[in-house]
């Protein structure tokens, strides 16, 4: 009897553990005993049945594209799914490895002209040595490095520097489409020298040249002869072209192709790679292979990355320091201290300036004077960018060149600091905008003051930002909730105008801002698009800043500058159009020593774009094997 | 009736069960009264502070001060803050880059290998072979040392008006301050979130909230199950084949998915507390009604119910009164197994991010979906989600004892 007792509660106890776990509920304690028995086997078997075959791709993936580990680079957080093309023309691609055309453009596989260096603002000759302009900035001379070749064997020329520009025009890519407006055509005037024409008004001046400027070190050279190839294929039709795979690429850069599945995508040095000429690397990179496992999500990579699997982590980490300061892991991000990475964005909160409420400045500042930005940053951004008590808000970013382009004591009377909610519940009052029918939330003429922040889902410290900020309209009467769809349903409400309030990245560091910045977050030339991926998503308009908007690419005076620069902010600080949240990080970067060392940090001249973007690309060069 | 009371509380399964869920009910109603601070409340500056008693560093520069005589000075404090690894790493260093010969090195004598190391260590010196992170970890060792060797005699300094610093005290080695004199201590038991939130508070406040949706999805579930289940199982014929076709159609949809869709359809300014309680009731009846049907058809035919019948009862007189009873016991076990399984739908739905707002209302789901997307679990921070599992675990291995108590009680095959 007692043996039964006892084995009579061991079986309630896994029956009601069961139940919990499984969480059907409703049943009698008989029907599920009954059942018990039959689930457990079958999700036995099948979990049989799944180590089975993850044991069996995990076999094949061990012979398919695996790599010596001390001749590999693995990478994290730039590559999230299976590479559906290499082409630099689409409008879709996904192989953000390869294929990153930016204001440091990733230059592993197809290479651009020039390589931005954030950290002096300087451009860096790669398929080019030098540029020129002429006096009136109508004409951009850039020389060709004579000894850049393609994969092929053939030399780079003038000639694919000018048929790729034709070509993004020729099928409308989003490159083509965005930099005709800016410039006129590209010559080749011989095989090494390419001249950019900039396009003009009817006065003969420029429309801008610093767009044509942002050219060399953001688009990709591609192959005349490839492309001819490729149109041939494709009829010259432009959708076609656009959706072309380009598996056969012919690129200029030190990396080509290797193997990618689902599970990662692998790079192969390209020993014959032109930049081990003296004229520009005198070397090829140290690690053979550049591998990037595709991640579940973020806690997957930086399980890896503390693992010493993973080399280069591009991804946000809560509390970074306390993998070394208390794990003691040999990994390291750019500096050693808080904000331990250079930040060069400011993420920032967009109002919708047609939805009722969101079209006064007092309910947009008072949201602004409202919300914990010191809380933001050090939880939310676990401590990750500086406050704007270090660097105090304008339209610049916190790096020192375009610090100096403004007069901060100009801007000091404007400065909002945050959680001053006695202040913003003032300046509403004041407005007359109050709660008229008790329901806690203010209302002007009876429609209650209630908006969607809106930013995509997954996105932890913005997602977390978003709820501090509706935190921030709770204490002032603005119901704010948050909306945090998928990627793709953002990215359509922000460029539609289907938003309330979005967040969403600004401009980094490139040749062409801080100027780019400020259109976005002031220009009004983008209120009239119908898909608008440029900036100013809330439609703001002020004359006057359009005005220095088109002074500023023909001003060359830094004093001048620094008058429009801060005229500007003013401006901004004033109508608050938009609010920083915090700055960030373009790039995050983590590294971890465990197989290669030294990796850029800070005081040293690459820039910690990982290993990979821009002039940061030069850290491959340098990096050395900790036990060769 | 009391009878039975006294019955189901001998049973020592369903007691301990009453117990826990009991404790948790009472923590949830006193703990309240006691701590009256917001829950949501960001009171922490930054991610995960640990659990403890966070003092002011003001106050303790101006509180009262005792002195102990206990040794802190010197080769006691270095001792005691210089553990064995960071010694031999010292060691390691000035063997490797300092030029030390190795007999000269005691690692056992702290003060003599800080003076070593004070006159041979420089973070500049020529280090060959060792990569950044380690001579970022020597600068940081040399760096604790400097402040533990420079933390005797601090001075306490005023600024005058004109800007210069006027020393006022100094802070011996051997004060101290008790704890219990300090005015502005804050305790956090359980430390804080990712977004400074006092992690005790939270889950008080959480716990509260799943046990209400719990109990009104629970309710609905129920009531829904039951009426649908008795009014089948006592009239058959075609009222029951309608009734058991949507029973079947909603059991073979995974309720689950149905919970998401709505969920994610309402939109989230509208999903409080209440609407995600009543969507989960309403998707989660049908077990109920199956065997509330079951029991029902089995009693429909009882002597005791054709004699009602034959006494002209009403219908509902005769539900009520012949086969409600006999079937209550089980109503009450299904309602807390709904209760239970309606906590775990809302802490998976939250873990979605399809449960209520984060900053209206706190909830188990939403404080594991944060912890998580924060990396709680890989950066050592337990606090933030341990808490929050044993909780979920409690309330439901509570419930589901109880269940099994009264099981043992009314069910006479498992009658011992």
């Amino acid at each position: 009897m007692k043996m039964t007792k006892k084995s009579l509660l061991a079986m309630l106890l896994a029956v009601s553990m069961t139940a919990s776990l499984a969480s059907c509920g409703g049943n009698t304690t008989t029907t599920s005993t009954e059942s018990t028995p039959s689930s457990t086997t079958s999700t036995e078997e099948s979990s049989e049945a799944v180590s089975e075959t993850s044991s069996e791709t995990s076999g094949e993936t061990e012979t398919a594209g695996s790599t010596p580990r001390n001749e590999t680079l693995y990478f994290a957080g730039q590559q999230w799914g299976t590479i559906n093309d290499w082409n630099p023309m689409s409008a879709n691609s996904n192989n953000a490895m390869a294929i990153a055309q930016s204001d440091m453009s990733r230059v592993l596989i197809y290479e651009t002209l020039f390589m931005y260096n954030m950290l002096d603002g300087s451009l860096h000759g790669l398929l080019a040595t030098d540029y020129e302009w002429n006096d009136d900035q109508t004409e951009l001379t850039v020389h060709m490095n004579p000894d850049a070749k393609w994969s092929d064997g053939t030399p780079v020329t003038a000639e694919d520097v000018a048929y790729t520009f034709d070509t993004h025009v020729k099928y409308s890519s989003a490159t083509g489409v965005d930099y005709a407006t800016y410039i006129e055509s590209v010559e080749a005037v011989d095989e090494g020298t390419v001249v950019f024409h900039s396009l003009c008004d009817d006065t003969g001046t420029p429309i801008n040249p610093l767009k044509v400027l942002e050219y060399i070190p953001k688009v990709y050279v591609m192959q005349k002869a490839y492309l001819q190839t490729v149109e041939e294929r494709n009829g010259s039709d432009a959708e076609a072209m656009k959706l072309d795979k380009m598996e056969d690429l012919v690129a200029s850069g030190p990396y080509k192709p290797y193997y990618d599945d689902d599970q990662k995508v692998v790079f192969v040095r390209d020993d014959n790679y032109w930049g081990q000429a003296e004229s520009m690397w005198g070397k090829l990179p140290a690690p053979k292979y550049i591998a990037h496992t595709i991640y579940a999500d973020n806690n997957a990579g930086q399980v890896a990355l503390a693992a010493g699997e993973v080399d280069v982590c591009q991804q946000f980490i809560t509390d970074v320091q306390k993998l070394w300061e208390e794990q003691e892991l040999p990994i390291m991000t750019y500096m050693d201290e808080a904000p331990y990475g250079l930040c060069t964005t400011m993420p920032t909160l967009w109002f919708n300036l047609t939805k009722p409420g969101l079209d006064q400045v007092e309910v947009r500042k008072a949201i602004a004077m409202a919300i914990d930005y010191d809380q933001i940053i050090a939880s939310a951004m676990s401590n990750q960018s500086p406050t704007f008590a270090q660097v105090p808000r304008s339209i610049m970013n916190p790096t020192d060149g375009e610090q100096k382009l403004i007069d901060k004591d100009a801007l000091a009377d404007l400065q909002f600091n945050g959680k001053d909610i006695a202040g913003a519940n003032a300046l509403l009052d004041e407005a007359g905008i109050v709660d008229t029918d008790g329901d806690g939330i203010r209302d002007i003429d009876g429609v209650n003051l209630s908006y969607k922040a809106e930013c995509p889902t997954g996105w932890t410290d913005w997602n977390a930002s978003l709820e501090i900020v509706a935190a921030a309209g709770k204490e002032i009467g603005i119901d704010i909730s948050t909306y945090f769809p998928d990627t793709n349903t953002f990215y359509n409400d922000m460029t539609t105008f289907n938003f309330d309030i979005v967040m969403n990245g600004t401009n980094g560091a490139s040749v062409s801002n801080p100027w780019g910045r400020a259109m976005q977050l002031l220009s009004s030339t983008y209120n009239d698009l119908e898909i608008n991926w440029s900036g100013n998503w809330g439609h703001y308009e002020n004359a006057r800043a359009d005005e220095l908007l088109a002074l500023i690419p023909h001003e060359t005076d830094e004093a001048t500058l620094k008058e429009y620069y801060t005229e500007l902010s003013q401006i901004y600080l004033t109508d608050v159009p938009s609010v920083s949240l915090m700055y960030r990080p373009q790039l995050f970067y983590s590294v971890n020593e465990t197989v290669w060392t030294n990796y850029p940090e800070e005081g040293d001249d690459i820039p910690p774009t990982d290993c990979t973007d821009g002039y940061g690309i030069a850290a491959l060069y340098e990096l050395e094997l900790v036990n060769p | 009736m009391l009878n039975t009371i006294k019955q189901v509380f001998r049973s020592p399964r369903f007691l301990i069960g009453f117990i826990i869920f009991a404790l948790m009910l009472l923590t949830v109603i006193f703990y309240p009264l006691f701590v009256k601070a917001d829950p949501l409340a960001m009171v922490g500056n930054g991610n995960f502070f640990k659990p403890g008693t966070y003092v002011n560093v003001s106050e303790t520069v101006t509180a009262n001060r005792y002195t102990l005589n206990v040794d802190v000075s010197g080769a006691a404090k270095l001792d005691r803050q210089l553990n064995e690894s960071d010694r031999s790493k010292m060691a390691d260093w000035l063997i490797r880059f300092g030029g030390v010969d190795e007999a000269e090195i005691d690692t056992s004598d702290s003060v003599a290998l800080v003076e070593l190391w004070k006159n041979n260590y420089s973070p500049d010196a020529d280090q060959p072979g060792l990569i950044s992170t380690d001579k970022k970890s020597f600068e940081r060792l040399d760096k604790r040392i400097d402040e533990i060797l420079s933390s005797s005699g601090i001075i306490i300094a005023t600024e005058e008006e004109d800007g210069t610093l006027t020393e006022s005290e100094t802070i011996d080695e051997t004060s101290y301050v008790n704890i219990n004199d300090l005015a502005t201590t804050q305790t956090f038991v359980l430390g804080t979130d990712n977004f400074g939130r006092d992690v005790l508070t939270e889950l008080v406040a959480a716990t509260t909230t799943s046990l209400r949706i719990g109990l009104i999805a629970g309710l609905i579930a129920t009531a829904i199950g039951l009426i649908l289940g008795l009014i089948a199982g006592y009239l058959g014929g075609l009222v029951d084949d309608i009734i058991t076709f949507i029973t079947n159609l909603f059991t073979v949809i995974p309720s689950f998915v149905i919970l998401i869709l709505i969920s994610y359809s309402v939109g989230q300014s509208a999903r409080g507390v209440g609407l995600v309680a009543m969507i989960i009731g309403f998707t989660s009846w049908t077990w109920t009604t199956r065997s509330v049907r079951s029991q029902v058809i089995s009693l429909r035919n009882r002597d005791h119910v054709n004699l009602s019948k034959l006494s002209g009862h009403s219908m509902f007189r005769i539900i009520f009164t012949d086969i409600l009873p006999y079937i209550a016991s089980y109503v009450v076990m299904a309602l807390i197994l709904q209760i239970s399984s309606g906590i775990l739908a809302e802490a998976q739905l939250s873990m979605l991010g399809l449960g209520p707002a984060t900053t209206k209302t706190a909830t188990l789901g939403l404080m594991m979906n944060w912890a998580m997307q924060y990396s709680a679990h890989l950066n050592g921070s337990w606090w933030a989600y341990f808490p929050v599992i044993l909780t979920i675990a409690l309330i439901s291995f509570s419930l589901n004892l109880m269940n099994t108590g009264l099981d043992q009680v009314f069910n006479p095959q498992l009658r011992d």
